[in-house]
């Protein structure tokens, strides 16, 4: 059975539109996040967003979007789109770019595409609304394909002319590793050679400020303090969005293009708290045993593991469940991965999260480094035994993990490896 | 300020107009007509303000092709503005269902019109839009749409066949047919015509358009109750200014067209010219063919491929009305 590479990235992030962007930014701990002006009301708790830059997309009229120069857009392409899926589709030019891919590597049966997102209810808000105003037949054709959940991979799918296996995942924050983890599967059992694996959110009021009404929104107004993961006085997380996209090919393929692949997906695991559909299980059981199925798929010990990329997004409850799945996973002596949540730099990309942040770690492998874990001025007692570093470590991790987990208890796990 | 009559969205607009008081054309009406149309060129605006404001039809083809050109991509634009009524919105414009769908939802909102699913099918060329809209505006019923005939309905249906059919694929609608033709340069005849230098015959272009003629009588539904042209019966008679513009080679691709100017058993008299790109090649001021009627066949005849010996609908001498194989049945009263 082949082993699975990562050979190309593509990003629009609130901490840079590109992989080198972002990569700078993860190492010096710079920050994403802004006071979002849309927020800037009295009857709104939440201030601060890590917002997506040289983007404006707040238009219902897709041809009023402005994005940066090098994308061109043909209009049939836009008129399917919401912010989500523009966010993809440029990082999906970058990452083909980046794994110089040739259009018959693209388009193919041996190519497939996986990918999450919550879908746009920016759009759904506003065709609902129209169909009532002025009747549905003068809604556009596109409504529904720019709106539901699905809407990444309509997309992206004809767009870019893929004849391999589609799909859309919806498991909430852990949807994008969930499509990882099945995108590495159909790569290992040989039904495909390359799967595309895609993440991507809106990055704005509909998409993040109802979870206000969840009280899982940080209401600082700091955007220096408001997204801090494992501090004692964390109080909820910072949205975001952007888009993700992430290659994996095979063994078979990486040596018949010849390409330097930026990290081995060895394996990963997957398992739920049954427990409550939006609290995280106290003792973090779901995920103790993700990780350890994940270990054991990859023939990876506890002792082995360098750089743990958390899923924790700030909030009091949610870290806290991580951090006894990690305790419980690293107990013996001679294990003790760097830890740390790159969400204190970018937020929580909701369906992204799971792809973003594989992509942070195939960045850390290539390039030699472990982000730290930024924002923390008290760590909380509770991670005490664990170690969460609080700079970016300048030395090369070999085996890394990144979790995520998502509402009903969800929680995906997935290893990678330096290649040599 | 003249009154618009709307009729109600009846199938095929098929009830007779009922005038309605026009409703009043506000600023804010108008501001948002502005608003809808942004992406419109200035003439498109224009157009239809007036439009809203007179209801005069004459207005209509300048805010629909307007429209159309805005969901074009810029690079098809350009064939908008030089365009006759045979450009085809999907294979020439590159414009799928969902975009003629978005181009409804503008010209309803802007015409103040309702256009069913059904009616969209069939508009497949500008000129069936433009014939279409300016119905629908004038409250009359749309004509009957127009039909695609790829190669192999053509043969099945026509009593004339390779090595002598002039036509690879034709649309036939009420008012008139067009097809194409491309010289492969393997035609027999070019080998002699002329040597060392294939040209078209001029007498083979209007054959061409003469076959066009004939393939309109037999698909454009003419007949009475029950009856349909018979394949059999169609001849040649006569033409009348018959003028040839240009050289036709190898690689050029007819665009020919007929339009019906009398029809009436036995008798059907056409105009027609054949261009090659714009370029005018050949023209006839009238084109006429005798034929009879016989019982609706459901299925076309492809036995008429073998059984009857074809006779070119033209030639270069006219076939006399009176000659032996050209006895026509009597038409019935």
């Amino acid at each position: 059975m082949s082993k699975v590479y990562i050979t190309g990235l593509g990003l629009i992030t609130s901490i840079g539109n590109d992989v080198a962007a972002a990569g700078r930014s993860l190492r010096e701990l710079r920050h994403g996040f802004e006071l979002y002006p849309p927020f800037n009301k009295p009857d709104v708790p939440v201030k601060v967003v890590g917002t997506i830059k040289d983007f404006q997309v707040d238009s219902y009229d897709q041809e009023d979007w402005v994005f940066p120069k090098k994308y061109t857009i043909k209009r049939e392409i836009l008129r399917g789109l919401a912010p989500n899926s523009l966010f993809a589709y440029c990082a999906m030019l970058q990452a083909v770019e980046d794994a110089r891919l040739a259009p018959a590597d693209i388009s193919n049966p041996q190519t497939g595409l996986y990918a999450a997102s919550g879908g746009s209810p920016f759009f759904t808000h506003h065709y609902h609304e129209r169909m009532l105003k002025v009747g549905v037949m003068r809604c556009s054709p596109l409504g529904i394909v720019a709106s539901i959940a699905g809407t990444l991979n309509f997309n992206l799918v004809a767009h870019f002319r893929i004849l391999g296996a589609s799909c859309g995942f919806s498991s909430a924050c852990a949807s994008s590793l969930h499509a990882l983890g099945f995108a590495w599967e159909e790569i290992k059992s040989g039904r495909q050679q390359r799967m595309f694996v895609i993440g991507a959110e809106d990055c704005n009021t509909d998409s993040i400020l109802p979870f206000a009404g969840m009280r899982a929104l940080s209401l600082q107004s700091d955007p220096d303090l408001a997204s801090r993961p494992f501090d004692a006085a964390r109080d909820g997380f910072v949205g975001t969005g952007g888009g993700a996209v992430v290659v994996l090919e095979s063994e078979e393929e990486v040596a018949r293009r010849g390409v330097r692949p930026y990290a081995e997906v060895a394996g990963w695991g997957q398992a739920s708290d049954g427990y409550n559909v939006a609290i995280s299980h106290p003792e973090g059981v779901g995920l103790h045993l993700a990780i350890n199925l994940a270990l054991k798929n990859s023939g990876c010990t506890p002792e082995e593991v360098d750089y743990v990329n958390a899923h924790a997004t700030s909030t009091p409850i949610g870290d806290a469940s991580e951090v006894k799945a990690l305790k419980a996973v690293f107990q013996n002596p001679g294990t003790r991965p760097a830890i740390s949540s790159t969400k204190a730099l970018t937020g929580h990309g909701l369906s992204l999260a799971g792809a973003m942040e594989t992509a942070f770690c195939a960045i850390a492998l290539r390039e030699g480094f472990m982000p730290g874990s930024a924002h923390i001025s008290k760590l909380d007692p509770t991670c005490e035994g664990l170690n969460i570093i609080r700079a970016t470590l300048p030395a090369q991790p070999h085996v890394v993990l990144n979790n995520s987990s998502g509402f009903g208890g969800a929680n995906v796990c997935a290893v990678f490896r330096r290649v040599p | 300020m003249a009154d618009v009559a709307h009729h109600s969205p009846g199938i095929n607009g098929s009830k007779p107009p009922v005038p309605t008081p026009a409703k009043p054309f506000t600023p804010e009406d108008e501001a948002a007509l502005i608003e809808a149309l942004k992406r419109c060129s200035p003439a498109t605006v224009e157009a239809a303000v007036k439009f809203r404001k007179t209801g005069d039809p004459a207005c209509v083809p300048a805010v629909v092709i307007g429209v159309i050109e805005r969901f074009a991509e810029p690079d098809q634009r350009a064939k908008l503005r030089e365009a006759d009524d045979d450009l085809r919105l999907i294979e020439d414009l590159g414009i799928d269902s969902l975009t003629m769908m978005e181009i409804v939802i503008l010209v309803e909102d802007t015409l103040q019109m309702s256009i069913n699913n059904d009616e969209l099918r069939h508009l497949r060329t500008l000129g069936d839009i433009k014939i279409f809209i300016d119905c629908k505006v004038r409250g009359l019923a749309p004509p009957k749409p127009s039909r695609f005939l790829p190669i192999e309905h053509i043969g099945a249906v026509m009593p004339i066949q390779p090595p002598f059919l002039f036509l690879n694929e034709a649309t036939v609608g009420s008012n008139g047919a067009s097809a194409k033709y491309k010289i492969t340069g393997d035609e027999l005849f070019l080998k002699g015509h002329f040597k060392d230098n294939p040209v078209m015959p001029a007498s083979i272009m209007l054959e061409a358009i003469g076959q066009l003629a004939v393939l309109f009588l037999l698909e454009g539904g003419h007949g009475e109750e029950g009856k349909q042209a018979d394949p059999q019966t169609i001849y040649f008679t006569g033409c009348e200014g018959v003028r040839a513009h240009r050289v036709c080679k190898p690689g050029d691709t007819l665009s020919i067209s007929i339009k019906p100017k009398r029809l009436k058993m036995p008798l059907a008299t056409f105009e027609g010219q054949i261009r090659v790109g714009q370029e005018k090649a050949a023209f006839a001021e009238e084109i006429t063919l005798t034929y009879g009627l016989r019982d609706v066949v459901v299925a076309p005849q492809a036995a008429a491929v073998s059984a009857v010996p074809a006779i070119p609908a033209a030639a270069a001498a006219s076939i006399p009305a009176t000659a032996a194989r050209a006895i026509v049945p009597a038409p019935v009263a």
